[in-house]
């Protein structure tokens, strides 16, 4: 799952947990806060009623008698004040049930004793409780809607946000790690971010690039400067075995050895010749400027190599339907891959066996295929041949697993897709996708 | 035929040297820019052969004042580097051809010979080759007067052996004269010997080719 969704995710989840709990504990709350403050009013209202008996005397409202009452039309709200046992002392706030006028009511009553003139009053002040709660509903509800909208609200500028805060993530997945070629470009230009992490990330991964490409350069130097630096050294001593070899050296089997030693080290020549090869093409040293037309390419290569094929009876079929010409080529190096998969094809097929090459679009692009006879290769051992110096282990002797590799080579230097497929014991598929997709002919 | 070698690989120089003086070319040395100059300077050459990679000078600029004093040689470049660019570069500046090290001295020689029927316009002559006739540019063979048809391949290798005839050459350097440096290494296969086959079978349809000797375990030979 992408950071971007699972933010979204965790966010809103959150948020509605934290809204779900809330709208649970509403009412209890909300029920809280009106009791709180009905005793609070009631308390209110105690002081009141104490500051009007000290400033108007208590016979104004006793007018001599031993209790007073007064309740609101709907009977919500009470006041009583009445002499009290002398040794009554109260001051509290308690829900309790009265009678008045023969209806039972629910109250919340403040009771409170005070003296005056050397006489205990008791003062109680009361509330139904119905009315306490009167707000409640309507309160809730207006608290939901402001909730949910705040909630939305807050929910929006979060995902604004995020997606601003880790869009240079974004960026940076998609210039350093998408779609990578190697090499990697060189002087990459930093992300424009100011969240340190994202920053710190981008620079590590560009250092990192830069050591890959360095280390690279380096090893395809070597592999340049080495494979160079061994052609003198090998002149030398094929030169030398040439001319011993017509100074008629005796005995017979003398030369037989200096023949040996000549094709060892024509090895040791093709092996250095088949690394500088790649080398160069590594270090782009040709020129894509060519139009290639794939029929008389492989004519080319199969007259080559044709006089292989009845080594072992082998039957070529060429079926180039459409035989797309093919722009920013390399003339040699094409020839080269195609000879070296034709070449391979010979070489892994089976007596009377066959060679068909043809042509079709694959994904709308124009793509040649190569297919073979013979063993196959093991679905296991498909990804490797084209290593270096990877035998796919069919048959003994078989070349010094090069040719593969500068076929990849090649093909990632031409952008060109090969991709193979194996039947074992029947037959391989060396599919060549170029990357043009034009389809005229 | 004089021929000056500028190789700063003294070994190389001397088997370059050894090979040439057995095919009638005088051969003279130099292990240098300055001491090849020099020897420009006092001498006229036939052929000049230079390795780009010289420690006192670029092969390229000794082509170059080269040609100033002798304009009528033929030269070739000998390079390890094999760089496509300096091939190109090396044609561009005069040089008649141009060989990648390692190369096979036979080679060699069949180039400075292709170079010299070129440049030095060489009249049409037919080798004679036992009851045969060879026309080495028209690429014919003849019994008589009648026309022998051999592959492309197949007329390279005859003439390449008859070019050095009375020299066994191995299969190697047969295969890469005839294949280049396409060959991925299978020496051992038979490649050469079924044209060989071929080339018996059709010209001794017309006449017996015994100077087209076997040489077991090294190669083949034209005796002559």
């Amino acid at each position: 799952m992408k950071l971007s969704t699972k933010l979204t995710l965790f966010i809103t989840g959150s948020k509605l947990a934290i809204v779900g709990l809330f709208i649970l504990l509403l009412p209890f709350l909300i029920g809280q806060v009106a009791s709180n403050y009905t005793n609070f009013s009631l308390k209110n209202q105690r002081k009141k009623v104490i500051r009007n008996i000290n400033n108007k005397g208590m016979d104004y409202y006793l007018e001599g008698q031993d209790s007073y009452g007064s309740y609101t039309m709907l009977k919500d709200e009470y006041i009583a004040l009445e002499i009290a046992a002398p040794d009554l002392k109260l001051d509290t706030i308690r829900d309790t049930k009265r009678i008045v006028e023969q209806d039972t009511l629910a109250y919340r009553v403040l009771s409170f004793t005070f003296t005056r003139n050397q006489k205990n009053y008791l003062l109680e002040i009361g509330k139904t409780t119905t009315s306490i709660n009167q707000y409640n509903d309507a309160l809730q509800r207006f608290a939901l809607y402001v909730l949910i909208i705040l909630i939305a609200l807050s929910i929006i500028i979060d995902l604004i946000f995020t997606r601003r805060l880790i869009k240079p993530l974004g960026q940076i997945i998609k210039l350093r790690l998408g779609n990578t070629r190697f090499p990697f470009k060189r002087n990459q230009q930093p992300i424009k971010t100011n969240t340190y992490d994202f920053k710190y990330l981008d620079q590590s991964l560009i250092s990192l690039m830069n050591q890959i490409n360095e280390a690279f350069e380096k090893e395809r130097e070597f592999t340049a400067n080495a494979s160079h630096e061994f052609m003198t050294p090998i002149s030398i001593l094929q030169n030398k075995m040439e001319n011993l070899l017509t100074e008629e050296v005796e005995p017979e089997s003398l030369q037989e050895h200096i023949v040996e030693m000549m094709r060892t080290l024509e090895r040791l020549k093709k092996i250095s010749r088949a690394l500088l090869l790649i080398s160069r093409i590594e270090n782009e040293q040709f020129s894509k400027q060519e139009q290639v037309e794939p029929l008389s390419l492989i004519n080319e290569v199969v007259e080559e190599i044709g006089h292989r094929l009845e080594e072992k009876n082998i039957r070529l079929n060429i079926d180039l339907k459409y035989n797309n010409k093919q722009a920013q080529m390399n003339h040699d190096l094409l020839f080269q891959l195609f000879y070296n998969l034709i070449n391979n094809a010979i070489k892994f097929n089976r007596e009377n066996g066959y060679i068909r090459i043809t042509d079709h679009f694959d994904k709308g692009k124009y793509s040649i295929q190569v297919i073979n006879s013979g063993q196959g290769i093991p679905a296991t051992e498909i990804p490797h041949i084209f290593d270096r110096f990877k035998k796919t282990g069919q048959a003994e002797n078989t070349g010094y697993g090069l040719g593969l590799a500068i076929v990849k080579s090649i093909a990632s230097y031409l952008n060109l897709n090969i991709t193979v497929t194996s039947v074992a014991e029947q037959e391989t598929n060396f599919n060549i996708r170029f990357s043009t997709n034009d389809r005229s002919v | 035929m004089k021929v000056l070698i500028v190789e700063d690989e003294k070994t190389l120089a001397f088997e370059m040297e050894k090979f040439l003086k057995k095919a009638f070319f005088l051969c003279d040395l130099a292990h240098g820019f300055k001491q090849a100059v020099e020897k420009l300077e006092l001498n006229q050459y036939d052929y000049i052969l230079i390795d780009l990679g010289l420690p006192d000078g670029d092969g390229f600029d000794l082509l170059q004042k080269a040609k100033k004093s002798n304009p009528d040689a033929a030269y070739m470049i000998l390079t390890a580097r094999g760089k496509l660019e300096d091939r190109v570069a090396g044609l561009d500046m005069g040089a008649d051809d141009y060989l990648a090290k390692p190369f096979f001295l036979p080679e060699l020689q069949s180039r400075m010979q292709a170079i010299a029927r070129r440049k030095f316009k060489v009249a049409d002559e037919l080798l004679p080759l036992g009851n045969f006739n060879i026309d080495l540019q028209k690429r014919f063979v003849f019994f008589e007067d009648e026309q022998i048809e051999l592959s492309r391949k197949e007329f390279d290798l005859l003439s390449y052996l008859l070019l050095h005839k009375n020299r066994v050459l191995t299969r190697i350097q047969l295969s890469e004269h005839i294949w280049g440096n396409f060959t991925d290494g299978d020496y051992d296969s038979n490649y050469i010997d079924a044209h060989i086959k071929n080339i018996r079978k059709k010209l001794n349809m017309y006449a017996p080719t015994e100077w087209l000797e076997t040489v077991r375990g090294v190669g083949y030979r034209i005796k002559k």
